[in-house]
């Protein structure tokens, strides 16, 4: 994996940007940081950060003309905006020490000469003085300060310079007016900052405007004399003092790096949960009182996009920053047995949901970068293939076993149930087919889309089963797939985007005899993460709903994973209990669904709730889900009804030995076993074999058996009693990931 | 971390010998380790009990699959 693989995910998160004030500040300012500290009456820590981006802190806490204000996003809630200067003058009033810093390191031999001791000049002076070249100032005036010469605080303003050269050593030549520059040959640099009405000595032709430079590849021009503001001039000559350092480092001109695009400052968060604060008031002449000042800056909102951190469950858990996360994933992908990873649980904890994209304001996908992660190390066989192993059974299963299609000649329309609609509720598709078949005398093909393996990043796999899939579409003639499942959908949107596809519930709500039982006087439609932008799937299931008599309350967030998207549940089941213990609260009223795993998800977490099928096909069923084992069997009495009823065929499931051994298993167990994705079949396989070849441990006294089973992926241990020759009750079912070595 | 005795408590059934505590060796995620567990003395056989299948065992588990 090459680094911008990973990042070009990230590339376009603004987090950690300046905020919109920064980038209209000339200066560029740390806004967020600036005010943090202010909030806190840092008052020293506020001023060296004032001092670092403004130079001349006095002079700009007095003049600046705050094109910030413009910009602050303190109007979204209201209110006006923060009031900068005044803060900034706080500052500088209340800072105990503003002596600048000595700067420790050696002098060095090159020289600068800076013509005119104007704002522009003597920010750059200072620059560099700063960073020990030997700097000297021509002016042709008696004194510094150009043009504020004139003003009537210049007394302030002559201090505030003073006290920012005194840690440096310039030498200033007063009343020196340069006439030529040959005069300055001996200099290694030379900055032209006359002023307003200066000299600019035959090179203002030649000059840049970007990089400020001229044809004279040692002389560089800016400030008043081309057109700058006293903010932007001092600005400038800030930055100026960094371009000539490099030039006299390396001989070239570079742009620095971190260039700020004006356009930014209108880069605004929504700030949903923003309350108004008012304007703080100075009640004493003088400007803001300690407490004023703190009270103002701590309005800051401090405006850094956090959206999809604040937002999603797995993202606020682990607290990476998007382009950290970006970075981490290229590294594991880079580290080998000895070094370590940092990212493995968040890849495997997420949902693949979208919901960060779909909030982002430059609509980062990060659920991509983690499936991107996956697939990269089931590529290089890094991947813990335990996460995934039961999810890409069942997929094996769907598309082995309990496969089927039944497609009457010249069928416009084919049913795609799904691997899950049927297993969590076969009435659904019987409801379903048979009215699809005498309506439209559609098809049917049952199958798995391939989302276990899309979310185990098992390519191979998905790419496999893609072009198996397409096959099978193009035997059949071609037809259009009508779906009952959003994930399946939108799989086949990615992957197969030319089979013409149809929801089921946008068929259904066409037919207006169709009136779905009134089962709830109110609720709320929870929309899979699957079918965010489907619109019509989204409206037919509302429209569905509501002929039934039932009065919708949208929810608040849309589209948001139930928990089973990603199959993360395994990685992470703390997160997953959270994650769907957030989703059945996120309404009072009861929801209706239209996806088989969302509803288990509700069902299991006890919130009320009804599959819009259900209502549809007047059906009644409760909480209840059905073990993994009635699952499958599900799956396959679909198909051998089915098959039956419409083709005559005997369809004869695959037996096993151990079809015929019955297990009692108490309610907490199945429970654990659901949990853990234990299935009765991977017991009884167990313990048959354990009882066939007596290879299991004994417990004389309490008359207990514990057996095991190493498959290739997870090892099942099962604790159980003989109650009769072939029933046996389970005391304890679990398994672990890790292999032993036989010696 | 082995619950008290379960050397003890069971037998291996093939072998009707009691366990002893053995150094076996374990593998996962490409890492390996040794570690004493009850073993049948006679055929080798290892017996893991859901508290260290779901305690000790799942924690390093976890660790190595976030190595
Ligand atoms: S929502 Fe997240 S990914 Fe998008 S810009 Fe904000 S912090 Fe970055
Ligand atoms: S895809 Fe979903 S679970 Fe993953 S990071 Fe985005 S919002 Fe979170
Ligand atoms: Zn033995």
């Amino acid at each position: 994996m090459k680094m911008e693989e990973a990042t070009r995910f990230t590339s376009r998160c603004i987090n950690g940007e300046p905020a919109s004030c920064s980038f209209a500040c000339p200066f560029h300012l740390d806004m967020r940081s600036f005010l943090e500290k202010a909030g806190k009456g840092r008052w020293a820590a506020a001023y060296k950060e004032l001092k670092k981006s403004v130079v001349f802190p006095v002079i700009v806490s007095t003049l600046c003309d705050q094109p910030c204000r413009e910009r602050c996003q303190r109007t979204l809630t209201g209110d006006e905006p923060i009031a900068i200067r005044d803060i900034e003058a706080a500052v500088v009033r209340y800072a105990k020490s503003r002596k600048p810093e000595a700067y420790f390191i050696p002098p060095k031999t090159q020289t600068v000469a800076v013509v005119g001791a104007g704002l522009a000049g003597l920010s750059c002076a200072l620059g560099l003085a700063e960073k020990k070249y030997q700097v000297t100032v021509f002016e042709a005036r008696e004194g510094w300060g150009g043009c504020l010469r004139e003003h009537s605080e210049f007394e302030k303003f002559d201090e505030d310079i003073k006290l920012q050269f005194s840690a440096v050593s310039v030498e200033f030549k007063f009343g020196k007016e340069i006439k030529s520059l040959d005069e300055l040959d001996g200099f290694d640099a030379i900055y032209i900052a006359t002023g307003q009405d200066g000299s600019s000595f035959g090179l203002s032709d030649s000059w840049d405007s970007e990089m400020l430079i001229t044809s004279n590849p040692k002389v560089f021009m800016g400030g008043g004399l081309c057109g700058a503001s006293p903010m932007e001039a001092i600005a400038q000559g800030n930055e100026l003092s960094k371009t000539i350092e490099t030039f006299l480092q390396t001989g070239n001109v570079i742009k620095s790096p971190g260039g700020y695009d004006k356009s930014y400052c209108g880069r605004y968060l929504d700030h949903e949960d923003a309350r108004s604060v008012p304007l703080v008031k100075a009640t004493g002449a003088d400007g803001y009182s300690e407490q004023e000042a703190k009270q103002e800056a701590q309005r800051c909102l401090k405006c850094d996009c956090e959206k999809c951190m604040r937002s999603c469950e797995m993202l606020a858990l682990f607290r990476k920053k998007p382009h950290r996360m970006a970075i981490e994933v290229f590294t594991d992908s880079q580290s080998g047995s000895l070094s370590s990873r940092t990212m493995t649980r968040e890849t495997y904890s997420c949902n693949i949901c979208g919901y960060c994209k779909s909030i982002c304001p430059e609509s980062v996908d990060l659920g991509e970068l983690l499936r991107f992660s996956r697939t990269a190390r089931m590529n290089a066989g890094t991947h813990p293939a335990a996460l995934h192993d039961f999810w890409l059974r069942e997929m094996d299963f769907s598309t082995g076993e309990g496969e089927f299609r039944i497609v009457p000649d010249n069928s416009e329309y084919v049913f795609f149930p799904g691997c899950q609609l049927g297993a969590s509720n076969p009435e659904h598709v019987y409801g379903a087919y048979n009215y699809l078949r005498e309506k439209y005398n559609a098809g049917i093909y049952t199958s798995c889309c391939g989302a276990p393996a899309y979310w185990a990043g098992d390519e191979k796999r998905m790419n496999g089963n893609v072009e198996r899939i397409k096959r099978e579409w193009s035997e059949m003639g071609e037809p259009v797939f009508v779906f009952a499942c959003a994930t399946c959908e939108s799989i086949f949107s990615i992957f197969m985007p030319e089979i013409k596809r149809i929801s089921l519930y946008e068929l259904l709500a066409k037919d207006e005899s169709i009136v779905p039982a009134e089962a709830f006087s109110s609720a709320s439609v929870f929309d899979p993460c699957a079918a965010r932008g489907d619109e019509n799937m989204m409206e037919g299931v509302r429209t569905l709903a509501q002929r039934g008599g039932i009065q919708l309350e949208e929810l608040k967030e849309k589209n948001r994973c139930c928990g089973y998207g990603g199959h993360m549940r395994i990685a992470n089941p703390k997160l997953y209990d959270q994650i769907t213990e957030n989703r059945s609260r996120a309404g009072d009223k009861p929801y209706i669904v239209y996806c088989a795993n969302c509803r288990e998800v509700f069902a299991s977490r006890e919130k009320e709730c009804r599959h819009i099928l259900d209502l549809v096909f007047g059906l009644e069923t409760g909480l209840d889900i059905p073990s993994l084992e009635e699952k499958r069997k599900n799956s396959l009495n679909i198909k051998k009804t089915l098959l039956k009823e419409l083709t005559g065929v005997d369809f004869v499931p695959e037996a096993h030995e151990w079809d015929s051994l019955k297990l009692e298993i108490p309610r907490d167990v199945q429970k654990e076993m659901d949990e853990r994705l234990i299935s009765e079949s991977d017991l009884k396989e167990t313990i048959w074999m354990a009882e066939k070849n007596e290879d299991r441990f004994y417990n004389e006294t309490e008359d207990v058996y514990t057996a095991s089973m190493v498959k290739p992926v997870l090892t099942y241990w099962v604790k159980y009693k003989k109650k009769a020759p072939e029933v046996f009750e389970i005391l304890e079912a679990y398994y672990h990931r890790m292999h032993f070595i036989e010696e | 971390m082995a619950k008290m005795n379960e050397e003890k408590t069971w037998k291996c059934g093939k072998c009707n010998e009691e366990l002893k505590k053995k150094k076996t060796l374990f593998e996962y995620m490409g890492h390996k380790f040794s570690h004493e567990v009850p073993t049948c003395p006679k055929c080798g056989k290892v017996f893991i009990s859901k508290e260290l299948a779901e305690g000790r065992m799942a924690e390093v588990e976890e660790q190595l699959e976030d190595k």
